[in-house]
Formats: structure tokens, sequence, C-alpha cells
């Protein structure tokens, strides 16, 4: 396995002391994050998420099978995540890294403990029948910033998926095709989202970024992944090791993730307001038209 | 870079006019070129020829991903260990380590060879023979390394580099557009640019404009307008 190329000695001491003059190599503000793109496939509950030169796709499948013994009234709901060797070379198949196994617990934590998804609402049959909601997350490019770009990528796949129409007469299920029944939403009751500070200098916290690069990663202190709603809920906070930070500090970074949060909320919003627009040519009456295909 | 140069494909014949025909040296060729007994010469790369009829050469321009090393290049290595003779150097991520024997430094023996810690850049062209560590004694500023592209760091490394590389940042960042800002660089065939200077703010404007050129492609009224923009947000 080839290891992560470290950066030199020159560049490690040079993105501290820049950042001590209140510079980042690439111009941004400290709280500033990298361009960020959505896009969705033409299939529902596909998600691309673009945050500078780091790439990640999301995509959402739903398929019906046997709930839990211990969880009869529940549907099935996983996230999977997986660093391809395509990410970056020092990545393996089926040896996870340490950065694989934060990555896919903070998103299992973010989203699905934080109970984003009502799984009550997948049952089909009590104890019989229910839908398994799965979500891959393929990390195309990785320059820094795994955790919020995946993230984002995975709410925004499944508040853009659809499941097959379901109806239940007399005992008997059935699951109807899309052209037989519009495909409905998922039951989502609230989006969170993850914005990860990393820490640098001596001090507790001295300088706090946002959306550091990878270069930034590898010379940071410690980092801290906050997960909120737009309403200031917050999820969980992670911060695994590194150098202690200050309480005031952690604080503050809260709040100012929360003025993120809500950007990004708005982003999602927008963008699958516009993708809907795109779905829906000419809107109902096109659809009713008597020139169409039956 | 000159647009009126024919671009090849890989396995174009070449045209046998194109062939430069000196009497004097034997005919050498250069990367992307392949030599096909007993006479074929066939390009093995996409991009374009360029031959030079006084020194009998001939060889593709084009911007490839993985650097290749190749004799008598200038590259900036970064130091990975040390060994008993020689250093292990990485050139590119993820590729072999390159050897520098500890005696190719400078007037270097066996008792005064430098010593360099991991991580440590050097200069080299193979033998660090008056080239060496970057940015480490301590008064000089440590500077910051930027990655470009292969063929971006060809076209500065260019004896001409303004009127054949098309590359002109580096002369309007010091120059008159750029307010004279003071800095100095060293440009590693690898792909890396050391920049150095007295302020942390002038290496990060250079290292962006440098990056910037290089990804957009810009043409000199772009780098014009790319130096002015950095220079007056920098302020």
């Amino acid at each position: 396995m080839p290891r992560e190329a470290e950066p030199s000695l020159n560049e490690k001491q040079f993105v501290t002391q820049a950042l001590q003059e209140n510079l980042r190599l690439d111009g941004r503000e400290f709280d500033q994050y990298r361009p960020i793109e959505l896009n969705f496939g033409d299939q529902h509950g596909v998600a691309d998420v673009t945050l500078g030169k780091t790439r990640v796709l999301a995509k959402a499948t739903a398929e019906v099978t046997v709930p839990y013994t211990d969880r009869p009234l529940d549907g099935i709901f996983t996230i999977a995540t997986e660093l391809s060797p395509m990410t970056s070379p020092s990545f393996e198949v089926n040896r996870p890294t340490e950065t694989e196994v934060l990555l896919s617990r903070l998103l299992e934590k973010t989203v699905r403990r934080s109970g984003a998804l009502d799984t009550e609402s997948l049952c089909l049959v009590a104890g019989e029948k229910c839908w398994s909601v799965r979500v891959d997350v393929h990390v195309l490019a990785h320059d820094g910033n795994l955790m919020d770009a995946a993230c984002l990528a995975v709410v925004a796949a499944l508040r853009h998926f659809r499941k097959p129409d379901t109806s239940m007469a007399g005992g008997v299920l059935t699951v109807y095709t899309p052209a037989e029944r519009e495909p409905v939403p998922l039951s989502w009751l609230h989006s969170p989202f993850c914005v990860t500070w990393s820490f640098f200098g001596e001090d507790e916290g001295e300088m706090a970024v946002l959306d550091a690069t990878w270069l930034e990663e590898q010379v940071r202190v410690g980092s801290c992944t906050v997960s909120l709603n737009k309403h200031g809920e917050i999820c969980q906070i992670a911060k695994l090791g590194g150098t202690p930070v200050d309480a005031v500090a952690l604080l503050q970074c809260t709040s100012v993730a929360l003025t993120k949060v809500k950007e990004f909320s708005d982003l999602v919003d927008r963008r699958l307001a516009e993708d809907l627009k795109r779905r829906d040519k000419g809107g109902f009456m096109a659809e009713l038209r008597a020139e169409n295909d039956r | 870079m000159a647009t009126d140069l024919p671009l090849v494909l890989p396995g174009e014949t070449i045209d046998a006019t194109l062939i430069p025909s000196s009497q004097k040296h034997p005919l050498r060729l250069g990367p992307g070129l392949r030599h096909i007994p007993p006479s074929d010469i066939v390009p093995t790369a996409a991009g374009q020829l360029i031959t030079n009829p006084v020194k009998n050469s001939m060889w593709i321009e084009y911007n490839s991903n993985r650097y290749t090393p190749s004799q008598g290049d200038i590259i900036l290595a970064q130091i990975l260990r040390s060994t008993g003779d020689f250093y292990l150097c990485t050139l590119s991520p993820h590729t072999a380590p390159a050897t520098l024997p500890h005696l190719a430094f400078e007037s270097a023996t066996k008792k005064t060879r430098p010593v360099l810690q991991p991580g440590q850049l050097v200069a080299s062209t193979g033998k660090a023979d008056g080239l060496g560590p970057i940015g480490v004694s301590p008064g000089s500023p440590g500077g910051c390394v930027f990655d470009v592209s292969l063929g971006f760091a060809r076209r500065l490394l260019m004896a001409r580099s303004r009127e054949e590389g098309g590359v002109g940042v580096l002369e309007m960042l010091g120059g008159e557009e750029g307010g004279g800002l003071a800095f100095e660089t060293a440009v590693g065939r690898n792909g890396r640019v050391w920049v150095g200077s007295e302020s942390a703010r002038t290496v990060v404007v250079v290292g962006r404009a440098l990056q910037e050129t290089d990804r957009g492609g810009l043409g000199m009224e772009g780098q014009r307008r790319l130096v002015k923009k950095l220079v007056r947000d920098m302020r």
C-alpha cells in the first residue's frame, strides 16, 4: 500500500505561519467555504457535491425486506461509505482506514441517530415487510473536508429520493411501478449538516478555520465536527483527540456553524426546487393532454 | 505558447520536411517520440512537435500527469529519510523514491556532508551540485511549495519563458503591474514551484498567481488582469 505523501517541512511551517498573519494559501477568509456545487442526477436520489477539488457522490436506493426481529415496527436505514483507490492510491479496498471509519461513524451519528429519516414510516407490514433504504457514499476526489461534503451529499440525496408507492388491500401488499403511480418522497423530519472546524497554533484553539483543504488537514493540531440543523438543534459534536480547545472558542464555533448550516439548508432547498422545475415540463396540464401516450 | 507549431497524435506519420537534417550532429529524439528501425519516427504522445535545427533534435511538448524522471532535469525533491550513503527522496506522490548520494552536494566530504531532515526540500539535477537544500538556513525565508502541472513547470523553465512559454506572471508580479514584489522562486520539472519571500503575503499571492494561471490556461492579457486583481486584494 503506497503511503500518503507527507507535506514538506516548508509547507508545514508556512501554513501555520501564514495563518498567524490571517492568511490562507488559497486566499480565503478563515470562515469561508470553497465554492459549493450541488447537482442531482437523472435518477431520483443521486446527489453530487463538489467542494473545491473535493467531490462526493451519494446514491439512495430502496428495497422491500424483512424488518429486524427486535424492531418489527421500524424500517431499515443504512449509510455505506467507501473510500476507493480512485480517491487516493493510499486507500485500499476492504481495508478501512481511520478516515473511512470516522467518516461513516460521523455520518451515522449525524443523519441516522438524529432521527432525520422517520424509520417507522418505512414499515409496510409489522414484523413482515418493510423498506430498506440505503445510501452509498462514494468519494470521487479528496482535497480535504470530506465530512461536510459527504453529509451534504447524503442529506441532498435522501431528500431528492423517491420510493415506489405501495398500498395494502385485504392483506395484500402492492408495490407500484413509477408508470402506475408516481413514486413518493421519504418522510423527512429535519436536515442536519456537518460543519468541521480545524484548529491551528500552540494555544488552545488559537486559530479556527472552516473547510480545511487536504494540506491544511495534514498540518492541523485538532479538529471538531459540529452537526446541527437550521433550527440550531445540535445533533452531535465530535472532538476526537488533538489539542484541547477553549470552551468559549468552541461556543463561538457552534454559533458560526449555525449560519453556515442555514446557508447549506437554503442551497439544498433551492437546488431541489430547481430540479423539480426542470423535471416538471409544462406542469399538470401538459400531463393531462389528450395527445400524450397512454 | 506558439500556436504555429504542428500538432501530432500518437502513431501519426511525421511529415519528412519537419524532421531536422543537420549533418553535424546525429538526430536526437526527446520525450514523446520513438524510433522504430530502420527509419520511422513515431509520436507516442499527443502534443506539439518542436524541432531544434541547430542541435538537430526534436521532441513533443505535452502536458502529462505523471512525472517521468530523466537525466539532467532540475527537480524539487523531498527528503524521505537518510540511509548510510544516500538520501531517499520523493519526486512525486505514490511513486518509488529516488536516491541522492550524500557526497553529491557541492564540496561535500564524508565529514562535511549536509545533514537534512525528513521533509526538507532539495533542488537537484540528480547531483545536488551547485544546488541544494531550499529555505532551511535560519535567517532565510522558509517559503512554500506549490504544485503546478508538468507542462506549466516546463514553460516556466524555458530560457525565454515570456516569449516562448507564454508565462509572464512572475515578471509582472516583480514588475510594475505587481508593484515590485520581492520574492524568489525555484522551479522543479516534477511540477513543484518553491516561492520564498520575507513576507508571507507575497508568497501566497505569487503561489496563487502561478496556480490560477496554470489551471485557467490564461494568456498574457488574462495573466495581467489576474496579477492586478491579486495585488489589489492583497492591500
